[in-house]
């Protein structure tokens, strides 16, 4: 790009034009949400004016009627409840599977993993109504541990496939030596490969997170009023018309959005593996 | 598990060294390794068998039978392939098909183009460039639903944020033509970014010497990008296009909350139609049948995908 044979003159053409195409993207893609933002700030007044208005004294008001009101709060108590037991019990049994399918071979260990690898892929809607069946005959419909079997079960893929990678590259000399001085397999998975792939670990979990936060088709058919999560309450206020609270609209969804972009921004790095399901094992973020 | 906690230190003398102690703890410490494997691998395997395993093999079989939700079980008939032919005939169904692969492909295709785009663009080492990349992380992070509504509110007629910045009052979600192409506009505004940051990962893979070497013997930009960058990129844009198929194929989130499928059957994508037939017309058997016929098509992209040669092998 700094090419001698540029004059200063073309240069700076180029820096104008590159510059205004990241900023066209930047608007974009985060203008949206921050008009939203914006709606979530502003009275019922302010936010139904047309032309719509630029420039105001933000108030709080919104948020306060929507965390005083049960429905927002219960919601949210669920979502938090079930994405965090989600990431508990799904780190606890796929590690254990990751590193066993990472360290040994076995009959049918191929299979296992390319099975895991479809279930991401299957259409969740597919299996959702067979569940739904299934659940009603043993009394997990509308209960949070059936919600919570499911999200563990379709994050199984992505932390299998994720920490297996970490798994990996520890080296194997280090559980050899734990043999030698007699630890068993347990031992050594839990005293030496564990530790070494925390990485891997934080980012399964926070994949897994995302998952199960950001889920609707899962919650909406398998939880009731009582049970339902965030997303699902949320849908609740598509379907009425523009007489409806715009503010309490905007107001819960960026109250929705904010762990989820802080988490993400935490492990951007690692974020492009684990979505592509390991199809693309050593790509990072930049 | 919970004979593992403690430390069997010592007492397994370590292998191939002749001496072997068989004091009780030992036994157990060696009976655990054995069972090592098939107990780490047993709870992921369970769960995956009466989550998904069961419930797809009861899908299937009632895709095969002829039975309706107010009759007992017992009654259930089996009749061969005629769900799939009552499918294959209605033209809701033919219609949701059709709609859905369109639905795919335009998606998929805009994604990709405008991916590879802003992947090229955020390739360029400029100052401020980290934070651009960073800034393309949130769309593609936010909840679906909450995405959907927030559109909901940006293209409304009245009194939302787009019609007010084109100056005309378009009905984006009440036109039949138009609905379906928000509705995708919405999740091309989502999912671009991860192509974008997939894409710019393979990007960053290039190696610069080769580059730098093409350059130096007169290559030009245009060239470099299709003889280097574009054979190096491929596998990526192959990952990413497949990927985002079998996730555009799927779409519900952005549909049910700004549609619903309509208006008419406009948005009607396969995901709606299996949920409409199974909660509102519970039409259990067609149901199953449709969900067969999708799992069918993202089966065999799943094997593409999986019969693909990945960017870089681990192992």
């Amino acid at each position: 790009m700094k090419s001698l044979s540029h004059t200063s003159y073309r240069r700076g053409c180029y820096y104008v034009f590159v510059y205004a195409a990241l900023i066209c993207m930047l608007v974009t893609f985060l203008l949206p949400l921050l008009w939203v933002l914006g709606l979530s700030l502003k009275t019922r007044e302010q936010i139904f004016t047309t032309p719509p208005l630029f420039l105001w004294w933000p108030t709080l008001e919104n948020y306060f009627a929507v965390l005083s009101g049960g429905n927002f709060l219960v919601s949210f108590w669920n979502s938090l409840l079930v994405t965090t037991s989600t990431v508990l019990v799904s780190l606890f049994v796929g590690t254990p599977a990751a590193y066993a399918i990472a360290r040994f071979r076995f009959p049918g260990r191929k299979l296992i993993f390319f099975s895991l690898l479809l279930m991401r892929m299957l259409p969740p809607i597919a299996a959702l109504l067979p569940l739904y069946v299934m659940y009603s005959l043993v009394g997990l419909i509308n209960t949070r541990i059936g919600l919570i079997l499911a999200y563990t079960t379709f994050s199984l893929p992505v932390i299998v496939w994720v920490t297996r990678d970490f798994f990996q590259s520890v080296p194997r000399d280090l559980e050899e030596a734990a043999y030698m001085d007699g630890a068993s397999r347990m031992g050594a998975f839990l005293k030496i490969a564990l530790p070494l792939a925390k990485p891997g670990i934080t980012t399964a979990a926070i994949l897994s997170l995302l998952l199960a936060w950001n889920d609707f088709i899962f919650a909406a058919i398998l939880t009731n009023n009582a049970t339902r999560t965030s997303p699902v309450l949320l849908s609740t206020y598509a379907g009425s018309e523009t007489g409806t609270d715009w503010g309490a609209i905007a107001a819960s969804g960026i109250l929705v959005l904010l762990p989820v972009i802080v988490f993400s921004l935490t492990v951007q790095r690692h974020l492009i593996p684990g979505l592509s399901s390991g199809a693309v094992n050593d790509a990072r973020i930049p | 598990m919970s004979h593992d906690d403690r430390h069997p230190e010592r007492l397994v003398s370590p292998p191939g060294s002749g001496v072997r102690r068989l004091t009780t703890a030992g036994l157990v410490s060696k009976t655990a390794d054995l069972f090592f494997v098939p107990l780490a691998i047993l709870p992921t395997v369970a769960l995956s068998i009466a989550v998904l395993g069961f419930p797809l093999i009861l899908s299937l079989i009632m895709s095969f039978v002829a039975w309706s939700i107010d009759q007992p079980v017992s009654e259930a008939q089996f009749v061969g392939l005629r769900n799939y032919r009552d499918l294959f005939a209605d033209p809701v169904f033919l219609a949701s098909l059709g709609l859905t692969l369109g639905y795919t492909a335009a998606t998929v295709c805009l994604e990709i183009l405008l991916g590879l785009a802003i992947a090229l663009l955020l390739n360029l080492e400029l100052p401020f460039i980290r934070f651009f990349r960073t800034a393309l992380i949130v769309p593609m992070m936010v909840t679906p639903i909450v995405a959907a509504l927030c559109w909901k509110l940006l293209l409304d007629p009245t009194y939302g944020l787009v019609d007010h910045l084109i100056g005309s009052p378009v009905i984006w979600l009440g036109d039949p033509t138009l609905a379906l192409i928000t509705v995708g506009g919405v999740s091309v505004w989502q999912n671009a970014p991860f192509v974008a940051l997939l894409i710019l990962a393979g990007l960053q893979s290039v190696p610069k010497e080769v580059m730098e070497a093409a350059r130096i013997d007169g290559a030009t930009k245009i060239a470099l990008f299709r003889h280097i960058t574009l054979p190096l990129l491929s596998p990526y844009l192959l990952v990413a296009m497949l990927l985002r198929i079998i996730f555009e194929f799927r779409a519900f989130d952005n549909v049910y909350v700004m549609t619903a499928g309509g208006p008419g059957n406009a948005t009607l994508v396969l995901s709606i139609f299996v949920y409409n037939t199974s909660f509102f017309s519970f039409d259990l058997t067609l149901a199953s049948a449709a969900s067969w016929i999708m799992l069918l098509i993202v089966l065999i992209v799943s094997l593409l995908l999986i019969a693909t040669k990945r960017p870089k092998e681990t192992d």
